[in-house]
């Protein structure tokens, strides 16, 4: 079995837009960016610490059924996804300074503590500190 | 780790989540401002930047995103000329259509439909090269691009 996991995406609603946040807020590396044709691009960014071969894609959400989904998911409050912090206070500290809306401020859910705000692309993400 | 937590039912951000699809709604139809910020549940001005904050754009600029989007579904369906696109997508002015959509999607109304014309479709289904998903975005991936080289200008 050679099945590795090197990818993942979220639906961002433009493209652009989520670049900046992806990097100028949230902090991730610009790794690949090209067009593709229609108006489209390629773009993926990788966490500044963890794995660097890891990369997460802003996938254009162009398709009115993905469109649909996202609202969806937001509106029922389940992130998109989740990144792993090693301190949600400080992060949610950092973030909320930046201009950040959290639609959960840091809260202990069982073994871990959460936050989850709103990355202005039309998805809630949650952060999420591991136990010691 | 996605961890399912409580929400208020009738939270801000649940409330934003609707204004944003009732912008996306009956896109020929006036929409005022009021209205919209009536949906949230909050005074014009708090719904401007609260909306900004939570999306990242205007209440103004996701309508005419939203318009522009449902002119490119129409547009590839072939069959009603540029001019009706414009009227039934909401756009007063021809001019601000043509001008709006060239700078969006990269072509001129006409250029697209005639691209989109060219395009196999299947029945019920949009032509993945306009609406791509994940994979088809990498059937695009340049043969000649290693790992990190494809950087745009700046980064």
């Amino acid at each position: 079995m050679s099945l590795k996991i090197k990818l993942t995406s979220v639906m961002v609603d433009d493209q652009d837009k989520a670049l900046k946040f992806y990097t100028e807020v949230l902090g991730f590396t610009p790794c690949r960016d090209f067009e593709v044709g229609g108006g489209f691009r390629w773009i993926t960014v990788v966490a500044p610490e963890g794995h660097p071969d890891v990369e997460l894609a802003l996938e254009p959400n162009a398709n009115p059924a993905g469109r649909t989904f996202q609202s969806a998911l937001f509106q029922q409050n389940i992130p998109a996804t989740a990144f792993e912090v090693e301190d949600v206070e400080a992060e949610h500290r950092r973030l909320k300074a930046l201009g950040v809306v959290f639609t959960m401020t840091p809260m202990q859910m069982g073994p871990v503590k959460i936050a989850v705000f709103a990355d202005t692309c039309g998805n809630l993400i949650q952060i999420y500190q591991p136990p010691e | 780790m996605i961890v399912a937590a409580p929400f208020p039912r009738n939270s801000t951000v649940r409330r934003l989540g609707r204004a944003k699809d009732l912008l996306c709604q009956d896109l020929d139809q006036k929409l005022t401002l009021a209205a919209v910020a009536r949906e949230a549940a909050l005074s014009p001005g708090q719904f401007i930047r609260a909306f900004k904050a939570v999306f990242g754009q205007t209440p103004h600029q996701v309508r005419i995103e939203a318009r522009l989007e449902l002119a490119k579904r129409l547009l590839i369906s072939g069959s009603m000329p540029v001019t009706d696109v414009c009227v039934t997508v909401g756009f007063a002015s021809l001019g601000t259509f043509s001008h709006l959509f060239t700078r969006r999607i990269g072509l001129s109304p006409t250029a697209f439909q005639r691209e989109a014309r060219t395009l196999v479709q299947v029945p019920g289904t949009l032509p993945p090269k306009l609406y791509p998903g994940c994979l088809t975005l990498m059937w695009h991936w340049p043969a000649d691009i290693n790992f990190r080289e494809a950087r745009r200008p700046g980064f």
